[in-house]
């Protein structure tokens, strides 16, 4: 049986994967050394996902917030950082 | 027959805002506005969300349904603004809070937030509000004047980040409009504020209109990061 927070994480990876250009492996990186993205990239993938989680869970995030900044590691920096970020912001 | 524009603005109960609002209503274009105050307008191509443009999860709010309505947003007008007339040394923390709150923080906001939804489409045009008031540093408008030039080199900075998306962002800098906003000036203090304008009047709502429609035009997507100030006061 799955979970409802199992079932959001999978939905959030769901909506990441299919937002990120180019993604490959268990845990795709998402920007830094060796990542896809560049800054302006991040822009546009964070600007989509928003829009997806909006479509999708009809949830109105903003992914760029203090917290994400302030953080000592990105939760930019792959999909599986990026997952239990968002899924930490979706329980608040 | 042109395709309507979809057109988010400011600060759309009263003065500049409203103008705007009904200019390009007029022009048959579809206007989302917003404004503390309850809508002011009704027409069947507006709508209306009343907020304080600086509370953030608001501000996301508005521009995600307009998004959610119309499908996407061509241009936004932050006109929303307010002016306080004070020596800064009489002036108080609050007020100095609350000015940039609107001024600068509101307009970073919704420049945030629509900007988003434009670089995905990589097109959109972004019209700012400065004011002349911060060339000519006027005496008694030192918070004021200070909130738009954070706005003025917001805009600046902005039109270079996403310049690469297709988007431009300009600034319109007006000189005193018979508006609200500055019907508490004193005469003589607004007298000697024109006799600095190259061109000595007050200005109108259409000369505003003309410089937003400059920048909203499709033969302006080569100009981006400029601030036209209105009277010809300079930079």
């Amino acid at each position: 049986m799955t979970t409802p927070t199992k079932g959001k994480t999978e939905t959030v990876r769901r909506l990441i994967l299919a937002t990120l250009p180019e993604a490959t492996g268990d845990n795709p990186p998402i920007f830094g050394a060796g990542a896809p993205l560049d800054s302006l990239g991040l822009v546009n993938f964070l600007a989509d996902l928003e829009y997806r989680l909006t479509e999708e869970l009809g949830r109105e995030i903003v992914l760029a917030s203090d917290r994400a900044m302030s953080q000592g590691r990105s939760p930019f920096r792959d999909v599986a950082s990026l997952t239990d970020y968002i899924v930490e912001l979706l329980a608040e | 027959m042109k395709t309507p524009r979809v057109i988010f603005i400011t600060g759309t109960s009263r003065g500049l805002g409203l103008g705007l609002a009904e200019h390009f209503l007029a022009q048959g274009d579809i206007v989302a506005g917003c404004s503390r105050a309850p809508a002011t307008l009704t027409h069947e191509r507006y709508s209306h969300c009343s907020l304080d443009v600086s509370d953030e999860p608001a501000v996301v709010a508005a521009v995600r349904a307009a998004v959610r309505q119309h499908g996407h947003i061509d241009a936004l007008i932050n006109n929303a603004g307010i002016a306080t007339m004070n020596h800064a040394l009489l002036s108080t923390a609050a007020a100095a809070q609350q000015i940039f709150a609107t001024n600068f923080h509101g307009t970073f906001l919704f420049c945030r937030e629509v900007a988003k939804t434009m670089v995905r489409r990589k097109s959109g045009r972004i019209v700012n509000f400065a004011t002349v008031a911060t060339p000519l540093r006027l005496e008694g408008e030192s918070l004021y004047a200070a909130s738009k030039a954070a706005v003025e080199s917001f805009t600046q900075v902005l039109a270079r980040e996403l310049g690469p998306a297709g988007v431009t962002v300009n600034a319109v800098g007006p000189t005193p409009v018979p508006t609200d906003l500055v019907k508490n000036v004193p005469r003589a203090k607004m007298d000697a504020l024109l006799a600095r304008q190259a061109i000595q009047r007050f200005g109108t709502i259409s000369d505003v209109i003309n410089v937003v429609e400059f920048f909203l035009a499709p033969q302006s997507e080569f100009i981006t990061g400029q601030v036209i100030y209105l009277g010809g006061v300079s930079g």
